[in-house]
């Protein structure tokens, strides 16, 4: 195994994303933890209680912070490592070398690692800051106060860059599908040692902990009924019990294996990826492989070695037949404003490169809004032919960053008032299709309440996601809060979160308003910034 | 049809200047624009081109100032990007139909025009191929066909044959010739032979400064009697590199024939010989880079 190879590709890709911008907004994201930690915002609780905020409480606090959110979000943050050098092609230079995959993922890992081990350090530091600012215990004990985060958020943070390097090797992975499919695994994998009731499962360390402090709040809090939790402030009051002045985690030389052991098992899993990784080679490549099967392409013949160095191409060459732009019919006059002929090329772009068995799905759905019993249609229907297309939303705005035509397309007349509002419109009309069988069986059912929640959540969707694409150049950051945003909303039927109306009972028409106004806001910022885009390419 | 450059300049992160002080008027015909890499010719072609904003000056198109009015000129312009991309997912023809829609193009003459561009850019078999199968120079010729999509006045082409095999490359030279004389085109590329092929204007870049604007035949004059051919040994090349400008090299069975650029014969066996396009530009270069060292500054 060559370290050394490791570790120049760990450390020039940590560079490469330290001096970036977008790093800064991730080092902001970890101070707002942080500050939410501090503030109890976002908190370990005992049901109504908390213990006293001893070096162990604030240290364990904050470690399940860094553990649960970093993870969740850093994934998305992390998950473009390999995709860089693909855009970059820096890759094609590596293929060329004698590198072997695994060194080569084993220093994308590391450094995937490190950059998310940055923000723990960052929430490291705010804790102490907090013993301080809190000042409810004086007693500083460094150890209970830094141990969760060495050993139980470091590991958590291996996993998560391993899981990305996986991600990013596996093709089907690679794109938004595995952005989607990381929301689930994330959930999966905080909620598997609770059900399992193993510690071996316990990828965050939030088990341990609470393993640990539901022990010690039982002998302390007369009546605790063994209610746990990391939970974001729901506006209950906490009570401080003044009894339970928690030590922290007693590390033994098991509990410690065990935590160590989830970082070997990060480098195994960064091995793994090997298996499915392609090399940069494009021949295995998925879609193209798939493209020119289909097409029957054939290689492009190389130029005679005679023939490559430019400078002979001054000679004289026999040339069959010639560019004639004589053959070129004059467009004077034959302009157009265009607009429905720009939605529609829009829509095209949009619904390009997805199989039958897609637009099949879609169509399932669609047919089962309009037989199936209201509420199912307007619960489960609804919420899966919402989630369906998140693909065609999350290219929104982004599309001309990621695939390079931006200077192509922002040099054309108009962008900012046809383009931008024909791709919205797009949206829009992905929207109305996918759940417009809940939309015609509310209004005929004249329920016009709760149409108005239905197009406030059409709207609220491709709004969203063309603000993040326009404003991240990136489909990841929808991906990752639509996801989220879906998850807690239509699917686990949150009011208010609920943007497709269903959940939100009475309150479905103030909470359609919120979701039309949002729309708007969206929309605006959306706007205001590729008119900025447009200049300062 | 005008084109006024006045004074552009372009500061990027870092307060370093990527273009600066630099004017030009342009006509009909075809502009060749040379330079080194990282000379400014990409940020200048970016900046008329609308994409991006110039820091200071103003470049104006037939009376309008670019930056205050860019759809006056986005409406007539064709543009090939140094680097650009496709949608992997579209072919050919359904990349550039999506281009004909951004582009304001009626949708009957976008179908005529894009069928007549395939077959231009020799295109018409991989037509309906997913354009991520496509080859580097497939790709280039999807470009210059996008470039063209609008029948554009002023057409800007960035190193438009990178990637192209040397017989598209005589036929995109062949093109851009047709297309000059209605229309304004500005040629960017290193690859002199390119220029001295189809340009009518020639315009030196370096260091973000205009060096030279001319007629191909007054950038010859220029070194007209100064260009000599010498034969001399392998051993003695490093040493003639040393005292003169050497602009091409070429290793025959009686030695080494070098081309050297200079006032005085560099050796009483020079002969004189025709000079070049290349010539005049090493030449032009070198005066620019020895005039700002004795002047005490970085170029």
């Amino acid at each position: 195994m060559n370290i050394r190879a490791i570790y120049h590709i760990a450390r020039a890709d940590f560079f490469e994303r330290v001096r970036r911008y977008s790093f800064l907004a991730t080092l902001l994201f970890a101070v707002y933890l942080g500050y939410a930690a501090a503030a109890g915002k976002i908190a370990l609780r005992l049901g109504d209680y908390r213990g006293v905020y001893t070096s162990a409480w604030i240290g364990a606090n904050m470690a399940m912070v860094a553990s649960c959110f970093v993870s969740l979000v850093g994934f998305y943050v992390v998950k473009n490592a390999i995709q860089r050098d693909r855009a970059t092609r820096v890759g094609e230079i590596l293929a060329a070398t004698p590198l072997t995959r695994a060194v080569y993922l084993l220093g994308k890992w590391l450094s995937n690692s490190t950059v998310l081990s940055v923000q723990v350090g960052v929430l490291a530091l705010a804790s102490i800051v907090m013993q301080f600012v809190v000042a409810e215990d004086p007693h500083v004990d460094l150890w209970a106060l830094i141990s969760p985060f060495l050993l139980l958020a470091l590991p958590a943070m291996a996993a998560t860059g391993a899981l990305a390097v996986l991600f990013e090797s596996v093709p089907i992975l690679r794109g938004g599908v595995g952005n989607v499919v990381w929301f689930f695994a994330w959930s999966t994998l905080v909620t598997l040692p609770v059900i399992t009731g193993h510690e071996g499962f316990d990828f965050t360390g939030l088990f341990t902990v609470m393993e640990s402090i539901t022990r010690a709040a039982r002998a302390a809090i007369p009546g605790y009924n063994g209610e746990f939790g990391l939970q974001l402030e729901v506006g209950r009051k906490m009570v401080v019990a003044g009894n339970l002045r928690w030590a922290g985690i007693r590390w033994d030389l098991a509990n410690v294996l065990l935590r160590l052991g989830w970082i070997g098992a990060a480098a195994g899993l960064a091995l793994f990826a090997a298996l499915f990784f392609d090399r940069f080679d494009p021949a295995r490549r998925r879609g193209l492989s798939a493209a020119k099967r289909r097409t029957g392409q054939k290689a492009t013949p190389p130029l005679s070695p005679l023939l490559r160095d430019e400078g002979i191409s001054a000679a004289p060459v026999e040339v069959s037949h010639s560019y004639a732009v004589t053959h070129l019919t004059p467009l004077s006059g034959a302009r157009s404003w265009g607009v429905p002929e720009m939605f529609m090329a829009e829509l095209r772009l949009a619904l390009k490169g997805y199989s039958w068995w897609w637009y099949a799905v879609a169509g399932g759905l669609l047919v089962a809004q309009c037989a199936a019993p209201l509420d199912v249609s307007r619960g489960p229907l609804l919420t899966a032919a919402w989630i369906w297309p998140i693909l065609l939303w999350s290219a929104m705005g982004a599309r001309e960053a990621r695939h390079g035509t931006e200077q192509i397309v922002f040099s054309c007349p108009g962008v900012l008032p046809r383009q931008l509002p024909a791709a919205w419109l797009a949206g829009v009309l992905i929207a109305v299709a996918a759940g417009g069988g809940v939309a015609a069986r509310l209004l005929v059912a004249a329920n016009y309440q709760g149409a108005l929640g239905w197009f406030a959540g059409a709207l609220f969707i491709p709004s969203l996601a063309l603000a993040l694409g326009v404003w991240t150049k990136s489909n990841r950051p929808f991906e990752g809060l639509f996801t989220a945003l879906w998850y807690s909303g239509p699917l686990n039927r949150v009011p208010g979160l609920d943007f497709s109306g269903g959940a939100n009972g009475r309150h479905t028409v103030e909470y359609g308003c919120v979701y039309l106004a949002l729309s708007a806001t969206l929309l605006a910022a959306a706007f205001w910034r590729r008119g900025w885009q447009l200049g300062h390419s | 049809m005008q084109l006024i450059i006045e004074g552009v300049g372009k500061l990027y992160r870092g307060k370093v200047w990527g273009l600066r002080g630099f004017s030009l008027t342009l006509g009909r015909g075809v502009l060749g624009l040379l330079g080194p890499n990282g000379a400014g010719k990409s940020t200048l072609m970016r900046i008329l081109a609308t994409v991006t904003r110039a820091t200071e000056g103003r470049a104006i198109w037939d009376g309008a100032d670019i930056a205050k009015s860019p759809d006056m000129v986005r409406s007539v312009l064709g543009y090939l990007p140094q680097d650009f991309g496709v949608y992997p997912n579209l072919n050919a023809v359904e990349f550039l139909e999506y281009l004909a829609a951004v582009k304001r193009i009626d949708a009957s003459a976008a179908r005529k025009r894009i069928s007549e561009l395939i077959e231009l850019v020799n295109l018409t078999d991989a037509a309906r191929r997913p354009l991520g199968g496509y080859s580097g120079g497939m790709r280039q010729r999807v470009g210059i066909a996008q470039a063209l999509l609008n029948d554009p006045r002023l057409l800007i082409v960035d190193e438009p044959t990178a990637g192209l095999d040397p017989e598209e490359r005589v036929r995109f030279r062949n093109l851009l010739s047709e297309l000059s004389g209605e229309r304004i085109v500005i040629l960017s590329t290193h690859i002199v032979s390119d220029v001295e092929a189809v340009a009518t204007d020639i315009a030196l870049i370096d260091h973000g400064g205009l060096v030279v604007h001319s007629a191909p035949e007054t950038l010859l004059q220029s070194v007209n009697g100064r260009v000599w051919e010498i034969v001399i040994s392998s051993s003695e090349l490093s040493e003639l590199r040393k005292s003169y400008l050497v602009s091409n090299t070429a290793h025959r069975s009686d030695g080494v024939h070098a081309r050297v650029v200079a006032d005085h014969a560099p050796a009483a066996s020079a002969r004189p010989v025709e000079p070049t396009i290349e010539d005049a530009y090493l030449s032009a270069l070198a005066a620019r880079r020895s005039q700002t060292a004795s002047a005490g500054g970085a170029p």
